[in-house]
Parts: structure tokens; sequence; C-alpha cells
């Protein structure tokens, strides 16, 4: 078993909470224990990482800070936003002033001595497991399901802190293919679904939610699969009633089911059933 | 006697030592009305803040609990403004979300532990915040337990969120909704309103004295 | 951590040295003889010394401690002539005087009851909440377990009393109380439980079975914050800092109201009401005999003064309830309650000699007065094996370390966290260290005379709480008081607004101080005296020779 510290986030202990299942379940399967770090607290996201603004680097150093504290070197994030705002947060103290200067206001017992790696649960599953090993743990195939790769803006920009080419992104593809299901072509995969602005702007957000859903659509897509909580809410929620209604999953329900675990709007899918109703519970946008 | 300096408000006094802050302060002539309750650390009612000399920190803690030391710097807390939106438990249910729609300045935590280090019931408030912004009311029920608010954490919040009433909130949630009832309390209540022990009772009121104290005598003790 | 002095040290070793032997006996109870011998022998209520009859008043004749008679017969603090009471400032249906636990519940009941929440005012010394009831540990008792009954408790509290309670009260106290339990649940209350829901119960001192309910050992600041938050819910206005100076009445002789006075900017409010409910607390703060207390800084006894001049009969005042357990070392916790949960959870008091002197758990009175006999010098007739501190304390051992011993390690840094933040702050582990007590004023047991209602029998005039008395007679038991506070504070508060129905207040006047203030000059009392207290005297005596008044 390789040991792996794990930052869950807010959204996989409430509306994300099967992705968060379906994962665990699979990482285990893939040879994981996985740790989650004590004490955690959000990432940091709710406030932007505007340049150098020491306080918004608060929250994701500490999270980081219990990383060391459990003597690990790196740490596994699932969603899209909080892996954004960790990977920038350890980038931003690797400069030694910086890293002094949020010591200093951390005033802790320990300092936070940096080096903390953050890993995505696509990057995981593309440089440390391979592709190529995802099919002999395959329990159940997803035989051909037709799936739309949904990557929002989290996962690829800005570019530093891309998953993969932010202009040709394939990690998604690749690990659904190896999973048995077919990556339909969907040209707005890496539009952003408005984000925040479903507080205030819900307009502008059903707009964008309308053209993501029937580009995927367009490409015969049977599902959208996604690792942001709030892109899943707006895909879900601020569907305007014309676009088409398609289920929209996390990838740790898609790589659970695959590996074993259940998942009720899949199997639905697979046989050709309507989907039972909203595939997630959706408590609302943080 | 073994003396010592504590300045009041900027006001320097000599005071025995090993005098907590409240009795400093009334050794030194302070009527108290603001800033004393019941003076035992349950009611809150006494925060204060000091600082020591040669020392940057901010320290926080209940005036009542804390004695005194050499040049300490004090100030006490007479009030903290705190909001409280309206709401009635009934109404509400114990969903993630509850907490977070009430006190939306939740989610402007920044994570800065600052809560924490002003807790004098040494609380992990801002674990507790945390717990409050991903809607784990039982989390935040149980962290916040012992808090006695006294509102340092509030004072001291740069996101100004008002903890107590959250927790307040989130353990009334969980005790009412998240923990289940007693049966046994129920069942009960209904026997005595089917009069089940009005006759013993009765019986106990119109006893004679002597009776009485040979009944409470022969009572059996549970073991 | 060994913080104790040397010569205190040595005598925990004799305590570690007996407590194999203790954890494996069971330790025995007195009979009732044997207390009433402890009782007349060491109880402080049993000195005359203590006491005086008063002579005037609506209970002329019956004996009570000098520190509450100098109280009842002294003058009003504010001069009737200077004020004019004939224009109220504001007007309500139900005036409820103190913001603790029965003012909280008298106007949440009195709001249930119909009455609007604008036409019920809460006016209270200090803060809302502030009061002897956020400071309960132990818990609250009910009669709630299928093996347990009310008419057991009934009888478990007239023992503890010694049989002098009003059994009305009694009755009304424990068939109420499953149904105050079960509204607490409903309102969010967090108590012990197991899992499945079924309460944690245990003992306290005097009970038969197992009916203490808890929420740690924070159970008063548990069921109180909750009260208050429902009470803010509900909208309920509070006046904050404005004791009520004197009682109102009009020419039929009800009472229409009270005077508050600011504490802040010293002015006064006349507030007219159709119905008044006394939920003013009790008399810690007056240090009868010179003990320390465990109650909150305004327990001055204040509605009791304000009562008294309005004509409501007194009872029981001559009982004073000291706890056997207050902390005695250090210095800065004297006084300080430590629970009865204690040792309702198997830790035994001790004396020098680590010996078990008396059974842990018997009622309060009887188990003060074993403290007080085994700490007084032979020559007093004591038994002189109490623990004396560097600084002059006398007290027993409370074996602390035994409840993690029996229970599991861990158990009492959960269940009696307040306790154990208490010392750790002072580097006293109390799961390692013995912690020393001695008995401290603890409660009123005594009061205002009230129905089942808690109707003091003067028109217009509710009591609830601590200031009524009857209820637990000359000893409450341990649990009993929060019982009590729910109870009447529901009853009065139920019974207030109904009169408030139909009550025809008359103009409001000061005519019942005038006419005391009467009584008090042919009885030949000095006019130096005043009351209410509102709050005791704490200055140094070094400030207080120097100060002048002089803005």
């Amino acid at each position: 078993m390789k040991r792996l510290a794990y930052f869950p986030g807010c959204a996989m202990k409430d509306q994300a909470r099967p992705d968060e299942a379906g994962t665990l379940h699979a990482l285990a399967l893939l040879g994981y224990e996985i740790a989650e770090i004590p004490r955690w607290n959000c990432c940091g996201t709710v406030y932007s990482l505007a340049q150098d603004d020491l306080m918004r680097h608060v929250g994701p150093v500490r999270n980081l800070l219990r990383v060391q504290g459990m003597g690990e070197k790196r740490v596994l994030a699932l969603c899209a936003m909080c892996y954004g705002t960790l990977a920038r947060s350890a980038r931003f103290v690797q400069e030694p002033e910086r890293l002094a200067r949020i010591n200093a206001f951390l005033d802790t017992e320990e300092d936070f001595r940096g080096g903390i790696g953050v890993v995505h649960l696509l990057t995981l599953l593309r440089d440390e497991v391979g592709y190529e090993k995802l099919p002999s743990h395959v329990k159940q195939s997803l035989n051909g399901l037709k799936v739309a790769t949904y990557y929002g803006c989290m996962l690829l920009r800005p570019r530093e802190f891309a998953v993969d080419d932010p202009d040709r992104p394939e990690v998604m593809e690749r690990v659904l293919e190896a999973l048995g299901a077919v990556p339909v072509p969907f040209p707005e995969r890496t539009e952003c679904c408005g984000a925040y602005l479903t507080v205030g702007r819900k307009d502008i957000v059903e707009e964008r939610v309308g053209r993501i859903l029937r580009s995927a659509r367009g490409g015969g897509a049977d599902l959208v699969v996604t690792t942001c909580p709030l892109c899943q809410f707006n895909l879900t929620e601020r569907r305007p009633p014309e676009a088409p209604p398609l289920p929209v999953l996390y990838l740790g329900q898609v790589l659970g089911w695959a590996f074993g675990a259940d998942e009720p709007t899949i199997a639905a899918l697979l046989v050709g059933q309507p989907t039972p109703g909203e595939p997630v519970s959706s408590g609302g946008a943080r | 006697m073994n003396e010592v300096t504590v300045f009041i408000m900027g006001k320097g006094y000599r005071v025995p030592a090993g005098l907590t802050i409240m009795k400093a302060m009334e050794y030194a002539g302070y009527r108290l009305t603001r800033g004393c309750g019941c003076r035992g650390g349950y009611c809150g009612a006494c925060a204060t803040v000091y600082r020591l000399k040669g020392d940057y920190r901010l320290y926080a803690d209940l005036a009542c609990q804390t004695p005194v030391q050499d040049g300490m710097y004090i100030a006490q807390l007479p009030f903290t403004p705190a909001e409280r939106p309206p709401y009635a438990l009934q109404d509400l249910a114990p969903e993630g979300q509850t907490l977070l729609a009430l006190f939306p300045e939740l989610a402007r935590c920044v994570a800065c532990n600052t809560c924490t280090k002003a807790c004098p019931q040494k609380l992990e408030v801002m674990d507790a915040v945390q717990a409050a912004l991903r809607g784990d009311i039982r989390q935040v029920a149980e962290l916040t337990f012992d808090c006695v608010s006294c509102g340092l954490c509030t004072m001291r919040c740069p996101a100004e969120i008002s903890h107590h009433h959250v927790w307040q909130l989130a353990r009334r949630l969980n005790g009412a909704y998240l923990t289940p009832r007693a049966k046994h309390v129920q069942e009960r209540v209904q026997e005595i309103a089917a009069r089940k022990f009005a006759v013993e009772l009765d019986a106990f009121m119109s006893m004679d004295r002597d009776v009485l104290v040979a009944a409470y005598k022969a009572r059996e003790i549970e073991a | 951590m060994g913080t104790y002095p040397k010569e205190m040290q040595e005598s925990i070793e004799r305590v570690e040295a007996t407590r194999p032997a203790r954890l494996a006996a069971k330790p025995g109870r007195l009979t009732l003889a044997e207390q009433e011998t402890l009782l007349k022998g060491f109880h402080p209520d049993y000195r005359p010394e203590g006491k005086r009859k008063l002579r005037v008043g609506a209970s002329w004749g019956d004996p009570v401690p000098h520190e509450l008679a100098d109280l009842l017969e002294a003058y009003p603090l504010l001069d009737p002539s200077a004020v004019d009471v004939t224009k109220p400032d504001q007007d309500v249906d139900v005036l409820v005087i103190g913001g603790g636990g029965a003012g909280t519940v008298a106007a949440i009941w009195a709001h249930l009851s119909g009455v609007p929440a604008e036409r019920i005012l809460i006016a209270t010394k200090l803060r809302h909440g502030d009061s002897n009831s956020i400071m309960a540990q132990g818990g609250i008792q009910a009669a709630d377990k299928p093996h347990d009954s009310p008419a057991i408790h009934y009888l478990d509290v007239l023992g503890g009393g010694h049989f002098t309670n009003d059994p009305t009260l009694v009755r009304a106290l424990v068939e109420d109380a499953p149904e105050i339990i079960r509204w607490h649940e409903d309102l969010g209350v967090m108590y012990d439980k197991a899992p499945d829901g079924t309460m944690s119960t245990i003992h306290g001192g005097g009970t038969s079975r197992k009916r203490m309910h808890s929420a740690k050992d924070y159970t008063g600041l548990e069921i109180l914050r909750v009260l208050r938050d429902e009470a803010r819910s509900r909208g309920i206005p509070v006046l904050e800092f404005s004791p009520a100076v004197e009682l109102l009445t009009d020419n039929q002789g009800q009472v229409v109201g009270a005077v508050l006075w600011n504490l802040e900017t010293g002015e006064y409010t006349v507030v007219r009401a159709k119905a008044t409910v006394l939920a003013t607390g009790g008399w810690g703060r007056l240090h009868i005999q010179g003990f320390p207390t465990t109650n909150h800084y305004g327990a001055t006894a204040d509605g009791l003064v304000l009562a008294y001049r309005a004509g409501a009969k007194l009872r029981d005042l001559d009982a004073v309830q000291y706890h056997p357990t207050g902390a005695a070392y250090p210095d800065q916790l004297v006084g300080l309650l430590i629970t009865e949960k204690v040792r309702g959870m198997d830790a035994q008091p001790l004396n020098r000699r680590g010996e078990l002197f008396v059974h842990p758990l018997e009622p309060r009175d009887v188990e003060s007065a074993a403290f007080i006999r085994e700490c007084a010098s032979p020559e007093k007739g004591g038994r002189g094996l109490g623990v004396t501190t560097p600084t002059g304390m006398v007290g027993v051992w409370l074996d602390t370390p035994m409840v993690d011993m029996i229970h599991g390690k861990g158990t009492f840094q959960r269940a009696l966290s307040s306790i154990h933040r208490m010392y750790v702050r002072f580097d006293i582990d109390p799961t390692k260290e013995p912690i020393l007590v001695y008995p401290t004023l603890h409660y009123q047991n005594g009061g205002v005379v009230i129905d089942e209602h808690g109707w003091t029998g003067i028109a217009g005039l509710y009591a609830a709480g601590e200031v009524e008395g009857g209820v637990h007679g000359k000893n409450r038991l341990m649990g009993n008081s929060l019982l009590d506070y729910n109870v009447f504070g529901r009853r009065a508060g139920i019974a207030a607004a109904g009169w408030a129905k139909n009550a025809a207040p008359g103009s409001p006047t000061l005519s019942h101080v005038e006419r005391y203030v009467g009584e008090l000059k042919s009885a030949g009392v000095p006019p130096t005296r005043k009351a209410p207290l509102l709050l005791p005297e704490y200055r140094g005596e070094r400030a207080l020779a120097r100060m002048v008044d002089l803005l």
C-alpha cells in the first residue's frame, strides 16, 4: 500500500460525496492508503488568489502545514478548485521571503517548510498509476457509454498549474477510455461554466450552461463527467429549460463504478433506462 | 505582601500577586457592572484582552479565571456587538446549507486561526467555523459545546463572524434533530397525563409524617 | 505534576495508599439518627448566633440569617418622594424581573400563553443569562426511567428537605419534570444520551434512583443558553443592567409593575404591568456566616427585599444550603463549585489520612456537616483531620482520580470538562491528583411563599426559581433547582399571562414602601441600612477609604 495524504475540501463532504466515495473505492484497489489530513480547512478558494496577497494564502498554506505534520510530502485533491488553490499556494511560498512572511503571520508552533506537492486525481492516474494499468481493475466495463469530458477552467488555468495541455487536454479522455467509455467530440469542454456568477448573475451562467450542454449533446454524449463541484452544480441546477438534461457525474463516481462500486445513474444509463432523478444531491453553491 | 503592577486601561496599580484580573480590578477600586457575571468561568461576561511587557501578542482570557502578572496591560470588553439573524428552530432543517444560509459571512473565513488563539476555553474555534462552512452541524455542536459566548473570537475575527450565534444554532439543530429522542421520556409524559401516579401521590400527600418518614427510610436505593 | 506544597503532598501519598482498598469496598450510608446528630453538631444552620427573628413585616418573628435580616430591616435605596411613579414610562402585560432561568422560562411561557412578545418585558440586573442557573454543573432531576416514578421522586424530595417542604409544590415539581425534559429536547438541549436516545442518568446526593440528567458538566449553561436563544427567536424584549429597585402597588394593594434603575446612567424607569413575575434568584453574595459562595455576582436577595415590602410572606429562610464541595485550593478558586456529579461518578471525600469518613452522596446538608466535623478542631468537638493549605484554608480531599479508574481513562475530561479546565489552568491535574474541597454557600433553600401556580398571594405578583420557597423545604437536593426554575417558571409565566387577561391595575404608587418605612421606624431600625443591595461590595479597603463622590 502506498500512503497518500488526501485533502477532501468542503464539497466532498457535502454535495460531492459520491465523487469521494467512488474515488476512495478505486484508489484502494489501485494500492493507495488514503490518509485524510487532520483538521483541514477550506482550501481558500472563496477568495481570489490575487497576486501576492498574503492573507489569501493563509488557508491553503495551513492545509499544506497539516500535510507536513503528517510527515507526508504531497497531498491529493479531487475537486478541481481545491487542487488549483492548493497548488497555487504551494507555488507561492516557494519563494523564501514569502514563506518567512507567511510563517510569521501563521505564528504556529511548527513553521511550514514548503516542499509539499499537490496532485490531482487525474495526474495521479496518468503519471503514477498509468492508463494501461486501469483496465485490469475494471470490474464492470462502461461498455461504450458516450461521455462528454468537461474540464471547465480550474483544471487547466492558470497554465502553470494545468493538469494537462490547456489547449488540447486528453487526460480525462484517456482515463475514461481505459474504463471502457467512449469520449465524444465536445468543443465546449474547456469553457467556463460561469462559476461564482451563479450567486448574483444566474442569467449569464444559464446562457453558458445551455451552450455547454448543447455542445455535449451535439457530440452524442449520454453523460457529462467533471471533477469540479461548482461546475456540477451549475450544469445541473442552472440548466436552462431548453437545454438537454444530461446527467452530470463526477469522475470519481465513474471510476468507482468501473471498479465495482455502486452507482445507480450509470447502471441506468447502461441499460437504457431513464436516469434516477438528480444524479447527486445538490445543496447549493458555496 | 508580594505585589505586582498592572495597568488597568493604561493606568498603573499595585495589587497583591496571585489575584485574578477581576479581583485585582476590584482591589484597585473598580466597582464592576459590565465585565463581571458568574465569577466562575461559565457566563462569559468578563472577556478581557491584555498584553505583557516585551511581547507583541494580544492575549485574550476571562478576567475571573486569569491570575495577574507583573506589567500586564488590561482592558475588558464591555459588550460584543454580534448579529443574530431572526429564525425559529421549528422552521429550519438540520441540513448542510442551513448555517451558511443564515450566516453567509462564514464563507469569509480565511483560516487565519486568530479565533482559536483568542479562545479562553481553548476550543478549536477555526475548526468549528470550517465545519460550519461544510455543513457538518454535529461537528460544530461538539467542537463548541464548552463555549461560554464571551465574544473574544468574534471581536478578533477578520471575517466578522458572530461565532457564538452560529454555535448556538448548530447545537440546537443537533440536539433537536440529529439526536434520537428519549423514548422513555415520551412514555412517562403520557403516563403522567393518564394520571398513572396520581393515586400513589395522593396517598403520600395525605400521609402522616411518621408514616411518610417510614416510607422514606424503607425506600429501595438503586445500586 | 506535583504542584501541591510538600505538606499537602505527604497527605496525597496516604490517599494513594488507601485507594486500592477503597476501590474494592462499598461505602456505607448514615442512618437518619446519625444524620441528625451530625446536622445538630456541625451544620452552620444550627448555630443560633447566626440568626435573628424579624422585627417587621409579614413574616414577623421568623428567624433568618443576620445578613438577610439586615436587608429586610432596611430603608429603601430609592427615596419614594424623589421619583414620580404615577406616569409610567412603559406599559406591559407581563413584567419579568430577572433574566436567569426562571425569568426566561416565565417569559417564554407567557408568550406561549398568548401574550404578544412586545407586551412582555424581561428586566435584569446584569446580562440576560447572568445567573446561578447558567453555573449549574451537575444536572436536572426527572423521574422518567422505567424503574423510577414521580412518586419515588416525591419521596426523595421530601426526605431531602427533612419533610418541611410544601407537598403541593413538590407534587407539581415531580409531575411536571418529564414534560420539562421533553420540552428541552424539542428546543434542542444536548442532553447526555446513549446512541439510541436513552438519557444517561446518574445518582445525586439523596436520590434513590439514577435520575440526574446532564449535559457534560455544563448542564446549566447548555439549558439556559438554549432557553435564551428561544426567547430571542420569539422577540421578547430584554432590558439589561436594569435591576428593579422597588415594586409598584395600586390602591387595592395589587402589584402593578416596578421601578427599574439603569445601573450605568442612574436613570429610573417606571414600568406598569398587569402581572409581575419575580425571578431574581438567591442570596449567595450575602456571604452568610462569612462563607465563600458558588453564586454569581448578582445573587444579593433583591427579590426577597422587594416582595417583603409589598407584603409577601417568606419561609424557610433559616435554612442555608452549603454545597459540600467548594474548591479550597488554590486560593484563586476558593468557593467555586465542584459539582456533585464528581461524587456521583465515584470520587470519595477523604481526610488527611486518606480515610473515607462519610458516604459520598448523603444529602447536601449532611455531607457538608460531615466535612465541617472532619475539619473542625477537637476543642470545637471536631476531628481535626482536615488538610491545611499554605494560606490557612482547611479542607478535605476529593479523590478525583477514582473517576477514571472506575469509569475508564478519559471519562473525567469528557464528562467533567469544566472542572478539568478550571484546575488545569492552575497546573493541577484532577485525573492524577485529588482536589481539596470545603463547604461553600450555594443555595437559598427558602424564599417567597407561593402556591402551585407561582402566585405569591398578592394580586398581580408571581415568583419562580430560587427566590421562592417551599419546594425544597429546608434542604434542596442536587438537580432539583434547574427543575424548579423550569417547572415554576413555566407555571408562573402561564398564571401571569392568565391574570393579565382580566387584570385592572390602578395607578402605580410606592405607598407600600412608605408604609414599610413607617414600620421600620416604629421598630427602631437604624436609618443607615439601605436595601436592596444590588451588588456586593468587593472593592479594596485601601481604595474605599480614600473614595469621595464628587461628580
